[in-house]
């Protein structure tokens, strides 16, 4: 009953009309951002990050949380219609939603995806609300060793999962890490790696790098492909509603893409990517007529749409309670809860429970404004595909180095961007993921000083790892998520070489 | 074109830097004294990154020559373009300084534009400068946020005061 009330509390803060201003403006950029190509949720907060300093965080996180439900929403336009995922949650969703637009069938494509995005969006908020006041009476069983053990795990999970192979997975983690060394050692106040220059002692920004990596770095790779691929843009037409059988087709496959996209969103696995992958296989096998998938199925569609954005919500689970991001948007609102100076995580709920509970609340109140926003005015967003991409890619160019500037007013900061976004393009180019860069800079701090903490309370004793049940447990799942693959490939070998190329080969902006 | 054989060649490019950058990392620790006297010093987790930057490195140094790399097949790649963007971003950081935030910005624009097939000139330029000029107008008046406005104007308006 405790949980009813603070949810009632925060429908208070979230419907006063400042606040549904925000969380209107969040899920309204939010649906542009997600259909604009280019730029996603991630690099949207990263960006808003500076103009938001003279908010409150309350309004400040319920605009956030709109923006990450309405990047969900509107990417699955792009990849029906464009056929280029606006971010990596929609990969998916672009096989048969495309087709079913080259049949004309494209308004039927986006209505089960922005139905089945509402209905699975609700269900999942509503399991948020119950399982984030869980997840905080675990975290208070958790000391500096099990957070620890539990930052390993994410680290390994996000990069084992993404990308196509292991070695370029960590290749970009260690990256992240190395960044993430930079400036002054928050324990013992000595500089790391500053090389003399002041600038570099607050440390690597993590807004800096997520925007070179996603904008910089993206803006590049599309800039040198560019010329080598073509985009058809389907028009709408036809009958707009959905027909009878496409409603009996789609309920099911809304129901059990949330049930793939929450419980997989709170694992630290890397966000949406494999719950859609998970979906589209098990719609497949039990289609009636699997024949049509690859071809427009609408199954294909209303699966991994629902599961897509269940797993958005799932991923606010444990970043709320635990303080721990699992995607590479999660990551940009943890920087975002270090500007406001808050730590997410048991101290959160009992100190800030009107920010905790309004943006939840919001999330429902989001999703009943995105409904509309998707429903009766798709034909607006698709609007936004006809930007011509030279202005399109100037003008993200334009906003990125304005946000990445803004931060400390700092011509450093834009060197900073060039250079990481030089090295965003040749990763993107050699296929190596940009997402556990980003989680394993803000995160791997986090975990040091999870570390030497654990290490002061045994007085240097390492096997507190080990001898604290839960923490050895997350680290042999994580020693685990390491070693398997690398078993099996030597396995595989004998048998046939593995493919290369995994689904999540190609990886839009996040 | 970019062929397969320069891809292998880009992902060893790769697998050196990471090796590079963990020994620079290593050698950096290495040199700066050690402060404090906590269980576990400043100087660990440097060390542990720059091995595990250097074993990261050496696996794609042996996937570049050996395995399986991204694109074997090569991949087509403008890279006048992506020179182009880059020149942009650095011109616009070079001169933001002295020239201010409305004509750098233009100049990014521009060049954007034209590294993806805008070929008339004269509107990417308007276009950049209205944005430029709007962003200027909307952040500093509107957000309070401090974009540059050039020290050349600065001291061309501090001399018409005087």
């Amino acid at each position: 009953m405790d949980t009813l009330a603070a949810l009632g509390h925060g429908f208070l803060v979230a419907l006063t009309p400042y606040n549904l201003l925000w969380s209107a403006i969040g899920v309204t950029v939010g649906t542009a951002v997600g259909v604009l190509p280019g730029i996603g949720p991630a690099l949207t907060v990263a960006l808003l990050l500076p103009v938001t300093y003279g908010l409150e965080p309350t309004s400040a996180f319920i605009m956030f949380a709109g923006i990450y439900y309405g990047a969900m929403y509107g990417g699955s336009t792009t990849s029906i219609l464009l056929n280029a995922p606006g971010e990596s949650g929609s990969i998916v969703t672009a096989i048969d939603g495309h087709a079913m637009a080259r049949q004309g069938r494209g308004a039927q494509a986006l209505a089960t995806a922005a139905i089945g995005s509402f209905i699975a969006g609700t269900i999942a908020t509503a399991a948020l609300t119950f399982v984030a006041p869980l997840m905080v009476k675990m975290a208070l069983l958790f000391g500096p060793a099990e957070y620890f053990a539990l930052m390993v795990l994410a680290l390994t999970t996000v990069t084992a999962v993404l990308g196509s192979s292991l070695a370029r997975g960590l290749a970009s983690l260690f990256l992240g890490l190395a960044l993430g060394l930079v400036g002054i050692d928050m324990q013992t106040g000595q500089a790391r790696l500053a090389f003399g220059v002041p600038e570099l002692l607050d440390g690597i920004d993590t807004v800096v790098v997520a925007v070179g990596l996603f904008a910089v770095g993206e803006t590049l790779y599309v800039a040198s492909r560019h010329r080598f691929e073509t985009e058809e843009i389907y028009a709408l037409k036809g009958s707009k509603w959905m027909s009878r059988e496409d409603w009996s087709r789609s309920w099911k496959p809304w129901l059990r893409g949330t049930l793939l996209g929450f419980p997989i969103g709170t694992l630290p696995a890397g966000g949406s990517e494999i719950p859609t992958f998970l979906s589209y296989l098990v719609e497949k096998r039990l289609a009636k007529k699997p024949e049509e998938f690859g071809k427009g199925a609408i199954e294909a569609v209303a699966g991994p749409e629902a599961a897509n954005n269940a797993s958005a919500a799932g991923v606010l689970a444990p970043l709320l309670s635990l303080g721990l991001p699992t995607s590479a948007t999660a990551a940009i609102m943890l920087a975002a809860f270090q500007q406001y100076g808050l730590q997410p995580g048991p101290t959160l709920f009992d100190n800030n429970p009107e920010l905790v509970w309004g943006m939840i609340a919001s999330l429902y109140i989001g999703n009943v404004l995105l409904l509309v926003l998707n429903l009766p005015l798709v034909g607006f967003w698709v609007k936004l595909l006809l930007i011509p991409r030279p202005w399109l890619y100037a003008g993200i160019l334009v906003f990125s180095s304005l946000g990445s500037y803004t931060l400390n007013n700092n011509v450093i900061d834009l060197v900073i961007l060039w250079v990481i976004g030089l090295a965003g393009f040749g990763m993107r180019v050699l296929n190596v993921p940009v997402a556990p860069c980003v989680v394993g800079l803000i995160l791997g701090p986090l975990a040091e000083q999870q570390f030497r903490r654990a290490l002061a309370i045994s007085q240097g004793d390492p096997s507190v790892f080990l001898t604290h049940p839960i923490s050895a447990v997350l680290l042999i799942i994580a020693a685990l998520l390491v070693i398997g693959p690398m078993v099996l490939r030597y396995r595989g070998n004998g048998a046939g070489k593995s493919d290369g190329a995994s689904p999540s080969g190609s990886h839009p902006a996040t | 074109m970019t062929t397969g054989r320069s891809m292998r060649a880009g992902e060893a490019v790769l697998g050196g830097g990471l090796i590079a950058l963990g020994g620079l990392i290593a050698v950096e620790t290495m040199l700066t004294p050690s402060v404090g006297r906590a269980v576990v010093g400043p100087a660990l987790f440097p060390y542990l990154i720059s091995g595990g930057l250097v074993l990261v490195g050496l696996s794609l140094l042996r996937e570049a020559f050996a395995g399986a790399v991204a694109h074997a097949e090569g991949l087509e790649l403008d890279l006048w373009a992506v020179a182009l963007v880059a020149a942009g971003l650095a011109v616009q950081f070079l001169l933001l300084d002295t020239l201010g935030w409305i004509p750098s910005t233009t100049i990014l624009f521009a060049a954007v534009s034209r590294a993806f097939g805008g070929r008339r000139l004269v509107v990417n330029l308007a276009i950049g400068l209205a944005l430029a000029a709007f962003t200027f107008v909307a952040f500093n008046y509107g957000l309070g946020l401090n974009l540059p406005e050039g020290s050349i104007v600065e001291r061309l308006t501090s001399a018409d005061a005087e």
